[in-house]
């Protein structure tokens, strides 16, 4: 059996403020399979978007393990964890997300413009516009965000975060600031996504929405809650 | 991110908000512009002056009194052209005088002096022929007319051999000079020359001149020359030899390096006050930089989450920076050289584009760029892309 794509171990993070400690983790361990399409859950203040910053690379633990796709990011320092980022993580935000003023190519381009692949500007397009039709909106490669209807521009943020073909698809919310039709469309995709063989983590306080994920795993109090969270 | 990538987002950008850019790049256009146009015109100037000494005479010396002195009498200047290595001697005596024919009249100097003043101050005739021995020996009421003044009076060739009048008295015109050119403040074509004598007897009283001009035979000879000159006046006025000099040698290199200097030194002064306004400038594009940084904090946070590192954030808002520099530096050179060819047509010299100034305002809006870029750019890197994502 593959390594699992992110193995967390005691992960604790603790915020200094002032002269106060505030322990948003107190030790979490996580296992997720490639392939799998995992919901993590919790109400404000559990810990969850503090999770989702270091399984996204945007902060690192204070202590504990955390390999991800066989490295270990837990030590690395900013640009280290850039070009995890770029290379590893697809993001998908409750707010979309995208470059105003800018093309949806472009928009999706934009990981690779960063990346260390040094791909021709024609090779960009070629998979900017593959990503694009790959979300289902094809014939929109030169429409501005501001011309897009909301869950078209959370296309093309899933369209963007997929065109690396990254380990993992880390979905913040995605549903948050779509209706209820418009978030079943979504869900759909992540759903195909993972079909494809796409590993999906979810971050949602929605139970609708974490329905569609093969496994929840609730956050509380900085701690995970249900003993799923350790099956592997 | 490539350099082309980054300098296709700048200009992107600029695209994209074109009136602040061009504000923002106005306070560069105006100090590159002034620096360029002021330097331009230190060195127009400093080319000008050069060329005009070098027209005033070959191995010119010239002898001037002292302040509060008499200046020299006439047999001072027999006795200089007397010294070894002189080639000529011209005594000036200058008033100034109104020259009259018909009509027309025109207020000019009068320069009273000899023969010898054709050569050694290099003017050439263009009609009939300077004053002669004749004319100084028997103190004659002839009169060379300088170029401009035959111009000013409406005679041509024509005239010589007619008579015009000197604050009323009657001269025979024998010659014309040919101009030297020049124009501004000192035209050397507009003065007449006549008989040293002549202004004695009729324009000014007492004995003494006021210059003396004095050709070296050659270049070598200079020092030399102005020592026994030196030696030579300070004997014939019996200074005692603890006292000063009561006159002063100039001689054309020594004039040449005056000049030279404060040529130099105004062009420093003002491209010194000029570049206060790129400095101005500078801090505009700084300011709207860090206002830049600051809308476009979500911007910074997306870039950073798909994988942008420091450094390239960093490039990107200091390439941003050079860019509004770089092209207000390039419409300042184009500015400041068209200022510069219009005050040397004003001023009456040639204009020459220096290659040095155009690279070096390249050099300076560059610096511009990366000196006031550099801040805003490093706060743009610095920022933390979680809280950059949260920014509304």
């Amino acid at each position: 059996m593959d390594a699992p794509v992110i193995e967390i171990r005691d992960l604790t993070k603790v915020y200094r403020m002032g002269e106060v400690e505030v322990r948003a983790l107190k030790g979490v361990n996580l296992l997720v399979q490639r392939g799998e399409f995992v919901a993590i859950m919790g109400p404000s203040g559990s810990g969850k978007s503090t999770l989702m910053n270091i399984v996204g690379c945007l902060d690192r633990p204070t202590a504990g393990s955390y390999l991800l796709d066989g490295i270990d990011v837990s030590r690395l320092d900013r640009d280290g964890r850039a070009e995890i980022r770029n290379a590893k993580i697809g993001f998908v935000f409750q707010s979309f997300n995208l470059l105003p003023r800018t093309r949806a190519t472009e928009n999706i381009e934009l990981p690779l413009l960063y990346s260390d692949l040094g791909l021709s500007s024609a090779e960009r397009n070629r998979r900017a516009r593959a990503s694009l039709a790959r979300v289902g909106l094809a014939g929109r490669e030169d429409h501005y965000p501001s011309q897009l209807s909301g869950g078209q521009q959370q296309r093309v943020a899933i369209a963007r975060a997929l065109v690396t073909d990254p380990a993992i698809l880390l979905a913040d919310e995605p549903t948050g600031n779509l209706d209820s039709h418009t978030s079943e469309e979504i869900m759909a995709i992540f759903q195909e996504l993972n079909d494809a063989g796409k590993t999906v983590i979810l971050i949602t306080h929605d139970t609708d929405v974490a329905s569609a994920a093969s496994r929840q795993i609730h956050l509380r109090d900085g701690r995970i809650a249900d003993l799923t969270g350790l099956a592997a | 991110m490539s350099l082309i990538e980054l300098v296709r987002l700048a200009f992107g950008r600029l695209r994209t908000s074109r009136l602040r850019a061009a504000l923002t790049m106005l306070g560069v256009i105006i100090g590159v512009a002034s620096v360029v146009a002021l330097v331009g015109v230190g060195q127009g100037t400093t080319a000008n002056i050069t060329s005009r000494l070098a027209g005033l005479g070959t191995n010119l010396l010239t002898i001037n009194p002292a302040n509060g002195s008499a200046g020299m009498t006439l047999d001072d200047v027999a006795a200089i052209g007397k010294i070894d290595g002189v080639a000529a001697v011209a005594p000036e005596l200058q008033t100034s005088a109104t020259v009259a024919v018909g009509t027309k009249n025109t207020s000019t100097s009068v320069i009273g002096t000899n023969s010898s003043y054709a050569f050694v101050r290099a003017y050439n005739v263009w009609q009939g022929t300077f004053l002669n021995d004749a004319s100084d020996d028997n103190n004659l009421r002839t009169v060379v007319l300088g170029s401009t003044v035959a111009d000013n009076l409406g005679l041509d060739a024509s005239a010589v051999g007619t008579q015009v009048t000197i604050n009323g008295l009657p001269f025979q015109v024998i010659g014309i000079t040919q101009p030297k050119g020049g124009s501004g403040f000192n035209d050397p074509d507009d003065q007449v020359m006549v008989p040293v004598g002549v202004v004695r007897k009729y324009f000014v009283a007492g004995d003494t001149v006021r210059t003396v001009g004095v050709s070296v035979a050659s270049v070598d000879q200079m020092a030399d020359v102005k020592a026994s000159i030196e030696a030579l006046l300070r004997d014939r006025h019996d200074l005692a030899a603890t006292a000063s000099d009561d006159f002063s040698i100039l001689d054309q290199s020594q004039l040449l390096d005056t000049a030279n200097s404060i040529a130099g030194t105004l062009a420093l002064l003002l491209g010194g006050i000029a570049s206060i306004s790129l400095i101005v400038g500078g801090i505009g594009i700084m300011n709207i930089m860090l206002v830049s940084v600051r809308e476009r904090t979500r911007e910074i946070g997306i870039r950073k989450a798909v994988g942008a590192r420091s450094r390239d954030i960093l490039a990107q808002f200091l390439i941003e920076a050079l860019t509004l520099s770089l092209i207000g530096g390039l419409i300042g050179i184009v500015i400041g050289l068209g200022a510069s060819a219009g005050i040397a047509r004003l001023g009456g010299w040639t204009f020459v584009v220096s290659p040095t100034i155009v690279a070096l305002a390249v050099l300076f809006s560059l610096a511009v760029g990366v000196i006031f870029g550099v801040w805003p750019a490093r706060q743009a890197a610095r920022l933390d892309p979680i809280s950059a994502l949260r920014w509304e």
